[in-house]
């Protein structure tokens, strides 16, 4: 258990980047706003509390990654990020537009950012890649962290990567599966059923945890039970909420959406 | 006609993986960052030395390229240098777009060697047999692409495509039976990446290869040269970047191109010296390569008398282009 001001702080901050994705969104006019809040604790437990990093130094060598796998919900990542201090958020305001740091896809151009994403499926393999430099010459053992999505499963070299994780032992790999229940247009069970998900991961050889991904209690102690296990790769599925955080739009499938002002009103005026 | 640095007979038929292997082992000893990774591919005489040596600088992910070639990017993003090997029509086939979106994109320094390019793949017939790599890596940004012409030429690549930071493509022709291609190079031969060769000098007309049909051009050359045609021949081993100055010279200097290399016209080298001649300074070009079909199994004497591949093949093409 953690104690209330570490619970709160990572409350506070979680709203904090909401609303900060909000702006992003509104100055777009695209947004992930599904994905993006339901992923939004996870992030926020990573990079305000678990991770080794630090924002000054991005490319600090024994630094902890963050790979974000499903790159398309940049919004609460790069307002992480930012929050951090990684870059100021001045970068808001061109944000998607032509030369910009901040691209509609998490890119690399973004301090913070290791993974230039959008092709969904590829995130897994690359930190495993990152997780195995880790190897040869480092006095320390970083960690990387991949968040990805429940319809991202999908692909195929996923579970090439799920295999090839086990066989090699990469056990500096820890996995957040934002299971959010939604791909695209329809629900996941609607499009391609994946379930059971914790089974198939264990199967496959993973230490698998099921925790409800917006208890920062359960988010904070899955992380660290992951790093009590050795000699096998980490896989959370994360239980949770489609735009958590703005009751009306929960559980609705805001996979993709234009933001009207009305939404961005009522999003808004849900996280004041 | 003068020739530079070949062989004179031609030299000993060797694999040019096999060469690529003896290259990577050297460089192995003098650069730590070298990591090799294989989807499955036969890994010879390098795979015994490092699984000896550096067992924590090589690893097999199976029959599995896209998880490979995003595996790569990560790893060469901790500062590694991950040479990938897997068959190249797989490589380019199924982990496109991992080359592309992964590797390409942010320019990371993966070395993508790519065994069994072309149609001198003969025996094993269409499905690995590629007529379409150079084609479609050339339209990638950031990617160099180079196709040595012999084992010698191979391991120089080898040594250049380690030299140059970002991502290379090394394209490298595999003959099962007999195993291996012609040494035409001497050893000391001088390469440098982007730049061709000039095999051999020439003013009447250019014959531009890439590739282990370099051997069947100079047989070329030798058969022009009896009937008075002195061609300039060059071994335009990268192509990507190309060699723009030695071709539109040589556009310049003797007015028409032949290109010559073992995969689609469409698209790779050919395709290539007709965009630059076209924008820079029109001549004619013919192409000699695969036109437009796909690949089948049969001997190698089978196969490039069914492609129009041979000797023969580019004379005749020689004379046409010199006919406009």
């Amino acid at each position: 258990m953690y104690g209330p001001e570490v619970i709160n702080d990572l409350r506070a901050k979680a709203k904090t980047i909401r609303i900060d994705a909000l702006q992003l969104m509104k100055q777009s006019g695209i947004c992930w706003i599904g994905g993006s809040f339901s992923q939004a604790d996870i992030v926020v437990a990573l990079v305000f509390h678990h991770m080794r990093h630090d924002p000054l130094n991005p490319k600090w060598e024994d630094r902890d990654r963050l790979i974000v796998s499903k790159s398309h919900c940049c919004e609460t990542v790069y307002a992480a990020l930012a929050e951090a201090g990684y870059f100021s958020k001045d970068l808001y305001s061109s944000y998607a537009r032509c030369n910009a740091v901040l691209q509609a896809h998490t890119d690399r151009r973004a301090p913070g950012i290791d993974y230039s994403g959008g092709s969904l499926g590829q995130g897994l393999s690359f930190a495993i890649g990152e997780a195995l430099g880790a190897r040869t010459d480092h006095a320390t053992r970083y960690r990387v962290f991949c968040i990805m999505g429940d319809g991202e499963l999908n692909e195929g070299q996923v579970w090439e990567a799920m295999m090839s994780a086990v066989h090699h032992k990469v056990d500096n790999l820890i996995v957040i599966i934002d299971h959010n229940k939604f791909q695209s247009t329809t629900e996941v069970s609607v499009k391609m059923n994946i379930e059971p998900i914790g089974e198939k991961w264990r199967t496959f050889g993973w230490d698998v945890s099921e925790i409800d991904g917006h208890d920062f209690n359960q988010i904070l102690g899955a992380l660290e039970k992951a790093d009590t296990v050795s000699g096998k790769p980490h896989a959370i599925i994360a239980h949770t909420v489609m735009t958590k955080g703005v009751p009306a739009f929960e559980n609705k499938n805001y996979h993709w959406a234009w933001l009207s002002d009305e939404m961005y009103a009522e999003a808004m005026q849900a996280l004041k | 006609m003068k020739r530079n640095y070949i062989l004179d007979p031609l030299g000993e038929m060797k694999d040019m993986y096999a060469a690529y292997n003896e290259a990577i082992i050297e460089l192995a000893e003098i650069n730590d960052k070298i990591v090799l990774l294989y989807a499955d591919y036969a890994a010879g005489a390098a795979g015994d030395y490092f699984r000896k040596r550096y067992p924590n600088r090589i690893y097999d992910f199976g029959i599995a390229e896209a998880n490979l070639m995003s595996i790569a990017a990560g790893l060469a993003d901790t500062g590694k240098i991950p040479f990938t090997h897997c068959h190249s029509i797989f490589a380019v086939g199924r982990a496109y777009n991992q080359i592309r979106q992964n590797i390409a994109y942010d320019g990371f320094n993966v070395k993508i060697v790519m065994p069994a390019s072309g149609m001198l793949a003969y025996i094993v017939g269409a499905s690995h047999q590629t007529i379409e790599d150079t084609a479609a890596l050339r339209v990638i940004p950031n990617l160099a692409i180079i196709t040595p012409a012999d084992p010698v030429e191979a391991k120089k690549a080898t040594k250049a495509a380690l030299e140059r930071q970002g991502p290379v493509a090394i394209r490298l022709a595999r003959t099962i039976v007999p195993s291996g291609v012609p040494t035409i190079y001497r050893e000391d031969f001088p390469f440098e990446f982007g730049r061709a060769v000039e095999v051999a000098d020439g003013d009447d007309v250019t014959i531009i290869s890439s590739g282990a049909l370099l051997a069947d051009c100079l047989s070329a050359i030798e058969m022009l040269e009896k009937e008075g045609i002195n061609a300039r021949l060059l071994d335009m081993h990268t192509v990507k970047p190309l060699d723009d100055k030695a071709v539109i010279k040589a556009a310049r200097e003797t007015g028409a191109i032949v290109t010559v290399e073992d995969v689609s016209i469409i698209g790779g080298l050919g395709g290539a010296i007709c965009e630059l001649v076209c924008d820079k300074f029109p001549v004619p070009v013919r192409r000699i390569g695969v036109t437009d079909r796909f690949g089948q199994s049969g001997t190698i004497e089978e196969i490039k008398e069914e492609y129009g591949l041979t000797a023969e093949d580019i004379v005749h093409a020689v004379r046409e282009v010199k006919k406009n």
